[in-house]
């Protein structure tokens, strides 16, 4: 699992258009803010106690991994990525759905969206 | 008494230059070299005769015995089933006892060895070698086998007779228990027996402590048998601690035969110890015999082990006659006469034992005048006899303390069971006080003068075969130049004298003088004594004719033969302590001229001096305690109202205290230990380690339950936690990650 | 201390900054704490992006450096100052419209990199169906907030005060920082080593992918010159692609019974579009999971109209029935509707109707 290192290549151009390459600032830039909204998501997982706002969260995670996925296709010319985004945005929406109609039947079930009202896990 | 003493010394000095030998057997003229090859022979060559090997049953009968008597106890059979077995049992054991002594006299001129079963084998070289070189051990091999010589069957031939009559006495004597708690006391007496063949006829030394374990744990098992009774415990509880004790001296005793001689097997360590000993032999070689007179003492009460034997008295009556007359105790005079060559290594050690047997025999007869429970004068009395036997071993006659034990074994237990005859018939009465006049009472007749009988050989009144016996231990105390002590013949003298004054005591007491009598503690209502039935009576009878005879052999030998004991000892290992055969013989062999005993002839002066000695006793008795009783008691007031004696008889009373002394010198520190040990348990070890590891466990899982409190942003940090520091680690620590 | 020895850690001190300035945010706390949240936040993020290029610059050694490029920049810093004030925001339907102006950033960036169908897909099935769904669950689902008093703003509870916010950001920071390291670090073996494609393989691959469609090149063709047909070269391929990036095409032009051949230049107008590479991939390379995607889809229905039904317990006798077998009991075999009905759940009016009964008991509700 050694990553060799490797400089990057200055022959990498800048074309006018850019359609075949992209600068290099421009996807470490992507990278930079995919993996800041990823963290940002992940904290606020992690914090917030109101269900919906919880799978809100995790729609921001993946977004974040989707902008990762873009970047990289750009960056070896692949349109892979491009497509893999297209399956997380399908199984995001299908995945909101059903989350969505689970989290209204647990706000049937106890009145509150509270996280904390669902902790039969619990030890004691 | 002074005066006798003065002349004891002035006299013992010219002894000791006289050359001495002993010339009562017809034959020991011999030459020195044929006593010297008897000698040899006997404790050097042994041979294996596996044809014998039907001896085995005399250890598997009563081992059967023991099997049906313990089932009977489970199934709680309530009739005299175990009864008939043991004695059936003992019988047959007796009778191949006959069988063997019959087929091994005159036929066998050397010690035999009966393999039976492997037992134990452990050897750590390539071949496991048994008997490996002077001093280096290879391996320890204890067979299951018998090693029958002279010895062992003189031992087994009184063990086997006295306790089937003694189990036949006990058939009556119980039969109130019949039910579960008979059935173990015959369990018990079986499991004795066999305990007992094991240590006589065992042929290695792991065999005879298994059977001297043995007989402790009957003994327990006996003396405990009225388990309701806490003084009854109590004394079993005693028995087996001090034997313990003693135990532990035999088993060091054996590890140092092993580690010196290199194995433990009679055959192969006689012929061993038959060597000159090497002369740079470890220091610990002559501390064997030590070790093993430690275990003697023990069993065998003698001081400062002795207490137990008083105590056992709440055992059952025929188990005081079996066990703490005639057989158990005599285990301690066996194992020292089997060891005898062991004894020779160390130059003290027969003194030791010498001494210390004069002193037990001197402070038990002591003891004994001023006893008034019945059993309790014939307990120090066996405690003094024993005494008697273990200071004829030190002066070097096996032979005598052999034939005391054989004559001891017979009135012995017939003195005990006619107390116990006594106690049956008076509901538990012994106290001498509150008895009297039993010749005259109707049916008693037969209990009066078989104790007669026994009364007159314990007192070693002349010619009786206790005489012969005594006679024998002191002559040789008081004449033998290499081993005797003159000084312990006198004590052993005025001992006889205090015996006989004691014994006649309670014979006067109880059996003569005007009828009266007070029932016991187990008598409900109106009492009228019960007369013994023929058990009982016909056990006694036996057995005072067996006294008698046992005087036999002393008749013969007095008439120019040969004494039958002393042909049996002299046919085993114990030969050096016979005195036509032993070192003495060897060293100052066809020397012509007598022991003097103040200035007359060795044995005609003993003789006499005995005879004095016992009618002493006899007279002083009967003037006390037939003629006129109101003079003992003015006595004693006398006595107790003097000053300067007065102690005297509290503290004989008292035993002297030994007791109060051992309490207070053992006991209350064990019971500080025991108690500082118990905290330390229950507060260290139970508090701290115990509880406390698993209170620190409980305390740990304390600390970590918060984490599942069952919300899942909960688990979601952890989660996300540990991936955070997973990632860390390998992109920090293990690929060495920078910034920028 | 000198600053070149703290800039090797300025991505971590960035995250620190950063972390801090969330936590707070995250509080509810007077307008003060949240300026200087504010502040923070922006300086850690910023100084965030500014250590990733600056390590980019250094690794370059100052040749082929290029500027930051500004409005991916600017939609970047958007798209992060909208998450951060949707996480901290009490009000749930406020936390979904910020969400939407991260959508829109990220569509943003989408187009900033070259994707625009991913962009504008992005926007209708996110922003304009995921999200728009989440809406109105909020608006059902909402329980009475507490007022907005003063400075404090109002909402519930559970919505104002957040869980361990302490645990929480130091997590989420940590693996910032390790992330950050795995991603943009310059010091270690940890630089990515992918290469961003070459001139020349970006070229080849975008013209591999026209050729790859047959009817497009033939359009594009006869559009640059009428009646012109593609030729392969003498190599095999349609298209030739030079080291520089240009490519020509090989064409036979039929004039009025004159063949001739010509070499024909490529211009980028004619590339495909980034939509048409996609729908090539998707077919072409991707079609198993393509009829996947639209299996999960349907499963995703299938749930959601389970979930949706409502509860209906039946007696004994009703299941017997529906399971074709004969009744037990003695009863009226038409009892009235009113028993053995138990309506499972709740009792408030949920958007979802259609309880099932099958059966001989169809019509009762």
């Amino acid at each position: 699992m050694i990553l060799r290192p490797a400089p990057i290549l200055a022959e990498t151009a800048v074309s006018a258009a850019g359609v075949y390459a992209a600068s290099p600032q421009l996807l470490q830039l992507s990278l930079a803010v995919s993996v800041l909204l990823f963290v940002i998501g992940l904290v606020g997982f992690l914090t917030r106690r109101n269900m919906i706002m919880m799978f809100l969260c995790t729609e921001l995670m993946m977004q974040a991994a989707a902008l990762a996925f873009v970047t990289f296709s750009r960056m070896h010319m692949n349109t892979s990525g491009q497509v893999f985004v297209i399956f997380i945005l399908t199984v995001a929406a299908a995945e909101a759905a059903l989350a969505l109609g689970l989290v209204v039947l647990l706000y049937r079930k106890k009145e509150t969206l509270s996280i904390e009202a669902w902790s039969e896990l619990k030890e004691c | 008494m002074l005066n006798m003493l003065a002349l004891a010394a002035a006299s013992s000095a010219p002894n000791a230059a006289l050359p001495a030998v002993h010339s009562a057997a017809g034959d020991a003229h011999a030459g020195a070299e044929g006593a010297a090859n008897a000698l040899s022979g006997w404790i050097s060559g042994a041979i294996a005769a596996p044809e014998l090997s039907w001896a085995g049953w005399i250890l598997g009968l009563p081992a059967l015995a023991a099997i049906v008597c313990w089932v009977c106890a489970a199934l709680r059979v309530k009739n005299k089933l175990p009864a008939i077995v043991t004695v059936a049992a003992l019988g047959g054991a007796f009778g191949l006892t006959l069988a063997l002594y019959f087929s091994y006299t005159g036929h066998y001129h050397s010690p035999v060895t009966v393999h039976l079963y492997d037992w134990m084998r452990f050897g750590w070289t390539a071949e496991g070698g048994s008997g490996a070189a002077f001093g280096s051990a290879e391996a320890f091999i204890a067979d299951f086998g018998l090693y029958i010589d002279g010895l062992t069957l003189f031992w087994m031939l009184f063990v086997t007779g006295l306790g089937t009559l003694i189990a036949l006495y006990a058939s009556e004597y119980m039969e109130s228990d019949v039910g579960g708690d008979y059935c173990r006391f015959f369990g018990s007496v079986s499991i004795f027996l066999l305990s007992m063949g094991c240590l006589v006829m065992g042929g290695n030394l792991a065999l005879l402590y298994l059977g001297w374990e043995g007989v402790g744990v009957a003994s327990y098992l006996l003396i405990g048998y009225y388990y309701g009774k806490p003084t009854a415990v109590a004394a079993a509880k005693k028995a087996f601690v001090m034997n313990r004790i003693g135990d532990l001296g035999l088993l060091v005793g054996i590890f140092l035969v092993w580690r010196h001689f290199g194995s433990i097997d009679f055959a192969t360590i006689f012929k061993a110890v038959s060597q000159p000993v090497a002369a740079d032999a470890h220091w610990s070689m002559g501390l064997i015999p030590f070790f093993l007179m430690l275990g003697a003492f023990g069993k065998s009460a003698q001081i400062p082990l002795f207490t137990w034997l008083p105590d056992a008295m709440e055992g059952p009556t025929p188990v005081s006659a079996l066990i703490h007359a005639a057989t158990m105790v005599t285990a301690g005079v066996y194992l020292i006469a089997r060891m005898y060559p062991f004894f020779l290594l160390h130059p003290d050690a027969l003194h030791t034992v010498a001494w210390i047997g004069g002193m037990t025999a001197f402070v038990a007869a002591t003891i004994g005048l001023l006893q008034y429970d019945m059993k309790r004068v014939f307990a120090y009395s066996t405690v003094s006899q024993l005494g008697f036997m273990f200071l004829g071993l030190g002066v070097g006659t096996t032979f005598g303390a052999g034939y005391h034990v054989f004559t001891h074994a017979f009135f012995k237990a017939l003195l005990f069971l006619a107390s116990g005859a006594v106690m049956h018939g008076f509901a538990g009465q012994l106290d001498i006080r509150k008895i009297s006049g039993l010749r005259n009472v109707p049916g008693f007749k037969i209990v009066s003068w078989t104790m007669f009988v026994g009364c007159l050989w314990l007192a070693a009144f002349p010619f009786s075969a206790g005489f012969f016996s005594k006679d024998e231990i002191l002559y040789v105390a008081m004449t033998d130049p290499v081993h005797g002590s003159p000084v312990l013949a006198w004590i052993g003298l005025f001992t006889a004298f205090l015996t006989a004054y004691y014994t006649f005591r309670v014979w006067f007491r109880v059996c003569a003088g005007p009828v009266a009598f007070q029932p016991g503690e187990e008598s409900h209502g109106h009492f009228h004594p019960h007369p013994p039935r023929v058990a009982i009576n016909g056990v006694l009878a036996v057995l005072a004719i067996g006294a008698v005879l046992a005087g036999v052999p002393a008749y013969i030998a007095f008439f120019g033969g040969e004494n039958w004991a002393e042909h049996m000892i002299g046919m085993s290992s114990a030969a050096q302590g016979v005195p036509s055969l032993g070192t003495s013989a060897a060293e100052h062999a066809g020397s012509a001229a007598h022991p003097t005993i103040l200035g007359f002839d060795g044995h005609i002066a003993m003789f006499a001096l005995s005879t004095i000695a016992g009618l002493a006793g006899l007279s002083l008795a009967w003037y006390f305690h037939l003629a006129n009783r109101k003079a003992a008691d003015s006595l004693k007031q006398s006595l107790l109202a003097n000053p300067l004696v007065g102690w005297l008889p509290r503290a004989l009373e008292n035993k002297w205290y030994v007791d109060e002394i051992y309490d207070a010198l053992f006991r209350k520190p064990m019971w500080a230990i025991g108690y500082v040990f118990a905290f330390v348990d229950k507060h260290l070890v139970d508090g701290t380690l115990v509880l406390g590891s698993g209170r620190l466990t409980a305390g740990l899982g304390r600390v970590f339950q918060p984490l599942y409190n069952g919300v899942l942003q909960g688990y979601a940090v952890t989660m996300a936690g540990g991936l955070g520091l997973i990632l860390a680690w390998i992109v920090w620590a293990w690929m060495g990650g920078g910034g920028t | 201390m000198p600053l070149s020895a703290i800039t090797p850690y300025a991505l971590h001190i960035a995250a620190a900054i950063g972390a801090l300035g969330l936590y707070l945010l995250i509080r509810p706390g007077n307008p003060r704490v949240r300026t200087a949240g504010t502040l923070l936040g922006v300086a850690g993020a910023a100084l965030f992006v500014a250590a990733a290029i600056r390590g980019l610059n250094r690794a370059f050694d100052g040749s082929a450096a290029g500027s930051l490029p500004v409005v991916p920049a600017v939609m970047g810093l958007i798209a992060i100052a909208g998450a951060a004030r949707m996480v901290t925001h009490p009000k749930p339907v406020f936390a979904a419209l910020y969400f939407i102006l991260v959508v829109v950033s990220t569509a943003g960036m989408f187009l900033a990199l070259q994707a625009e169908f991913m962009a504008f897909a992005l926007i209708i099935v996110y922003a304009g169906a995921i999200l728009i769904t989440y809406m109105f669950v909020l608006m059902l689902a909402q329980q009475s907030p507490t007022e907005s008093v003063g400075d404090v703003e109002g909402g519930t509870n559970y919505d104002r005060v957040p869980r361990e916010p302490i645990a929480a950001i130091a997590v989420g920071f940590l693996l910032l920082a390790t992330l950050g390291d795995s991603l943009f670090s310059t010091q270690s073996e940890l630089r990515h080593t992918a290469r961003p494609a070459t001139v020349t393989d970006a070229a080849e691959r975008t013209w591999r992918e026209l050729e790859a469609m047959p009817r497009r090149l033939d359009a594009t063709v006869s559009k640059l010159r009428a009646g012109a047909v593609p030729i392969p070269f003498a190599d095999g391929r349609l298209i030739h692609v030079a080291k520089d990036g240009s490519a020509m095409v090989h064409v036979q032009v039929a004039d009025g019974g004159v063949v001739s051949f010509l070499d024909l230049p490529l211009s980028d107008d004619q590339a495909p579009t980034n939509t048409q590479s996609v729908g090539l991939a998707l077919v072409s390379s991707f079609p198993a999971s393509l009829e996947l995607a639209s299996v999960i889809l349907l499963m995703a229905m299938f749930g959601a109209v389970v979930l949706a039904r409502k509860q209906i317990e039946l007696g004994d006798d009703e299941r017997r029935e529906a399971a074709g077998m004969r009744r037990i009991s003695m009863d009226d075999p038409d009892p009235p509707s009113s028993s053995g009905f138990t309506s499972g759940g709740s009792t408030s009016s949920a958007a979802t109707v259609g309880g099932t009964a099958p059966g001989a008991g169809g019509g009762r509700s």
